[in-house]
């Protein structure tokens, strides 16, 4: 049989009806979508794929177990060394990893690896009735700061292994950045859910309301008995860009606007939460964050969303996919452009015009490439006498953040770099601080969720020898 | 034996002022047994508060324990067990119609909070998380204590609960505690509610032998609140009400003013209450250079340094009132920012508070 050039499309819900709604956008490969597309992957010798995988997922072999249709069999392959499966393959960039290295890819365009992740994790939940093999206590304890993409995948790995983890959350419902930040169109929420109770099955104990550094103290952890302290407590402060007008309602970080939306449930009619539902909307950034902040505020009504970046289209470091699901929608793209002051209505007859200072509009300025810079992107340079003013009510900052200080005042001797992440030792996690790892975006800034789960594996791996060495 | 009645010696083992001692109350619960958890109301105040039964009576009217025309009613009996379910409401007393006091069963929050600090709470699965100052803590029973204003939905949720109910969500104590090290002489200054966060402060200081001079302002003599507390902690109280009903006429920058002209050296003035307060009890301090710490309370969700809701212009950088606060040199705080941010969402908030008076009146009904 001729090999399919093209990889299977996601099946999506329209562009135009999507835009109004929450629910999923990608609706996910059926079966025999699935076992098709599976038999492209070529099972090369070498395969080049799960070295792309920053937690190495036996790729060739789950495909081969879809392309026999034992689709549980797959599942088991994966979880093996990925602790959220649902998640990631939703929100993995597998462009850039896993897809990127695939052989076929030379050629043809690769395996469709992340849809068939997503597919085996999926049938997985609805399928699978029987309870996970428990494994035998072993009686150490570690505490787990965080139930991010990293805490999460810690505390997985070392459960498995029978250690008794307490994971420790600062907010009300367990999950991070899955349940504050990525909204229920890209990653619904049921799902989260249902790998935090995969996990709690294993014997993970999920404390909310707690915050380290405040309520507890990591030092008080050790004492308190937890013989290691994984620090997954993500990336912290969100930054501004300290132009004027940042300060008048209608300025959200993105953080702040996606909370709103996605873990206090801001667009439903019945919360207690409320969120600016404007008109006119300017996302600053151009990163996966950007890209959600976009989407979530054409779904609550607006009628224009401008994604504002400094840089070119190819420069735009957020998913390809997601960029193109953005453009589908409507959001509109306004790159090579920098703003320079935010404008706030003022009522100079009535002082009590409930308008007054509120964002009216968004003064940008117009860019062009200069030459690459260290990291090798190429500086925008800004236009003199080109700036203009967009016509806008809500302003959303994502533009990154720097790490929160609390963890790192409140714990005697651990080390952070001169941007306040925490250092570590890259194949371990090991800090300066005995007993103590750390992962994800507290150690690197704001990556993805891959990443800082492929660091709670390896900090799993390091603090299960530690352990080992010390009995 | 119809006319027997049942009575029960309640010991409110939780409040170290009455611990080991026991009152006589009527039941009407018939099935109580010793052991078991109730809801009584305590002191003059009659705040409810969370007792155990030591010893049950039956009695007819003329061999009571208690004088039948004097004894107090138990309210309601808890569930085994109840005790200690996370974020219970162990006290409320309505401290005046728009205030109300709460004691929250939250043993690692009160162990560690201290004045100046802040919690945040939700309640109900679906509510909004704000944040609300706190206004003392009993480290041995575990409790943290909030008194707060019904200014919105959230709030008039939260006043509608009683004792025994629960909290969905309850964490903390968050931001920075009010500095309070090498004071020898302060001014407190308290608008409405604010004095509430603004005793425990003045108790501390109290406490480590500082000089406490204290300002408290109301709108009237019925919105006066704690005024024992702070006569208790303060070398010199004055009551201010805008109306005259009480103390003295007038607003609180009035006699600070005249003491600071009068020669009163504060090391630090410290002053919590509505911002318009604060502001101008900035403008009356700095002229005469007298160092003033104020407390902000602004929109909040996270309550850690990650939404960055709560930012305020500072000495003009941006700072989080949630990690850098709430406490902040007054001469540096952009006032009318903040004050234009704090009714970002007003429209959203009147719509809510209606919501929720309709919802209570039909439940009255």
């Amino acid at each position: 049989m001729a090999i399919l050039p093209k990889k299977h499309d996601m099946p999506v819900q329209n562009a135009e009806i999507r835009s109004k709604n929450f629910e999923e956008v990608a609706l996910g490969y059926s079966a025999e979508i699935a076992v098709t597309e599976a038999s492209r992957c070529l099972n090369c010798k070498n395969s080049p794929c799960v070295e792309g995988c920053p937690v190495n997922v036996a790729i060739p072999d789950f495909i081969s177990k879809i392309k026999q249709k034992d689709f549980e069999a797959a599942y088991n392959i994966i979880s093996q060394s990925s602790s959220l499966p649902a998640v990631c393959g939703r929100v993995c960039p597998q462009e850039t990893q896993c897809e990127s290295k695939c052989t076929l890819g030379i050629k043809f365009e690769p395996v469709g690896i992340g849809r068939l992740e997503r597919f085996v994790a999926d049938y997985h939940n609805t399928n699978f009735k029987g309870e996970p093999d428990l494994p035998i206590t072993n009686g150490h304890r570690v505490a787990v700061v965080g139930s991010g993409p990293s805490g999460l995948a810690c505390a997985g790995d070392l459960a498995k292994k029978g250690y008794k983890v307490t994971v420790f959350e600062a907010l009300h419902l367990a999950g991070g950045v899955l349940v504050y930040g990525i909204p229920e169109f890209r990653l619904p929420k049921e799902i989260v859910n249902k790998e935090v109770e995969t996990l709690k099955k294993y014997g993970v104990e999920i404390q909310t309301n707690i915050v380290i550094g405040k309520t507890i103290n990591v030092d008080e952890l050790l004492e308190d008995g937890f013989e290691a302290v994984f620090i997954g407590s993500g990336a912290g402060l969100p930054r501004f860009m300290g132009i004027k007008g940042e300060s008048l309602k209608g300025v959200y970080s993105a953080n702040e606007f996606l909370t709103r939306a996605n873990l206090m449930k801001a667009y439903k009619s019945n919360s207690q939460t409320p969120v600016m539902h404007a008109k006119n909307v300017a996302v600053i950034g151009g990163g996966n964050v950007a890209m959600d902040a976009a989407r979530t505020a054409l779904r609550l009504g607006a009628e224009n969303v401008y994604i504002i970046y400094r840089r070119s289209m190819e420069e735009l470091p957020a998913r390809k996919e997601e960029v193109e699901h953005a453009m589908e929608e409507g959001v509109k793209f306004e790159i090579l452009r920098n703003p320079v002051e935010i404008i706030g209505y003022k009522n100079s007859e009535d002082k009590h015009d409930p308008k007054n200072g509120f964002v009216s509009g968004l003064k940008v300025i117009e860019c062009k490439l200069g030459d690459p810079d260290e990291r090798g992107r190429r500086k925008p340079i800004e236009i003199a006498g080109s700036e203009y003013i967009i016509d806008i009510n809500c302003v959303i900052m994502s533009i990154g953040t720097s790490p929160n200080p609390l963890i790192k005042n409140t714990t005697c001797g651990l080390e952070v770099n001169r941007n306040g992440g925490i250092i570590v030792e890259e194949q371990t996690g090991k800090t300066s601080k005995k007993g103590v790892f750390a992962g994800g975006d507290a150690v690197t800034g704001a990556a993805t969720v891959i990443l800082a789960m492929g660091a709670g594996k390896t900090a799993a791996k390091a603090i299960d020898e530690y352990i080992k060495a010390k009995v | 034996m119809n006319d027997l009645l049942c009575f029960a010696a309640v010991e409110f083992d939780k409040d170290p002022n009455v611990k080991g001692q026991t009152y006589w109350y009527l039941c009407s619960f018939a099935d109580i047994k010793e052991g078991a958890s109730v809801v009584a109301p305590l002191g003059r105040h009659n705040g409810e508060q969370v007792g155990i039964v030591r010893k049950i009576e039956f009695a007819d009217e003329f061999s009571a324990p208690y004088p039948l025309a004097y004894i107090k009613k138990i309210k309601r009996v808890l569930g085994e067990n109840s005790e200690n379910a996370p974020y219970r409401i162990v006290k409320k007393r309505i401290l005046n119609p728009t205030v109300t006091l709460m004691d929250i069963y939250a043993p690692l929050v009160a162990k560690k909070a201290e004045a100046g600090q802040f919690i945040i709470l939700r309640v109900g699965n679906d509510g909004e998380r704000i944040p609300l100052t706190v206004a003392g803590c009993n480290r041995s029973a575990g409790t943290v204590r909030i008194i707060f204003q019904i200014v919105g939905g959230t709030t008039m949720r939260l006043n509608s609960l009683n004792v025994g109910d629960c909290l969905s969500d309850f964490v903390g104590p968050l931001g920075c505690a009010t500095r309070t090290e090498g004071l020898k002489k302060v001014c407190i200054v308290g608008g409405g509610v604010g004095c509430a966060i603004v005793l425990p402060i003045a108790e501390k200081l109290h406490k480590l032998g500082c000089e406490v001079h204290t300002i408290v302002g109301f709108r009237n003599k019925d919105l006066l609140i704690l005024e024992e507390e702070f006569a208790a902690c303060s070398d010199k109280l004055t009551i201010m009400t805008d109306d005259g009903s009480y103390g003295r006429q007038g607003v609180v920058t009035a006699p600070l003013k005249e003491a600071i002209e009068h020669g009163e050296n504060y090391d630090e003035v410290i002053a919590i209450g509505p911002l318009i307060m604060m502001k101008f009890v900035v403008a009356t301090t700095k002229p005469y250079g007298v160092k003033t710490t104020v407390s902000m309370n602004p929109i909040m969700i996270d309550g850690t340094g990650m939404c960055g809701g709560c930012r305020l212009t500072v000495g003009g950088k941006i700072k989080f009132a949630c990690v850098d606060g709430p406490d902040f040199d007054g001469f540096e705080v952009d006032f009318d920012e903040a004050m234009a941010r704090s009714d970002m969402y007003a429209e959203f908030e009147k719509h809510s508070r209606d919501e929720n008076c309709n919802l209570f009146k039909k439940e009255v009904k």
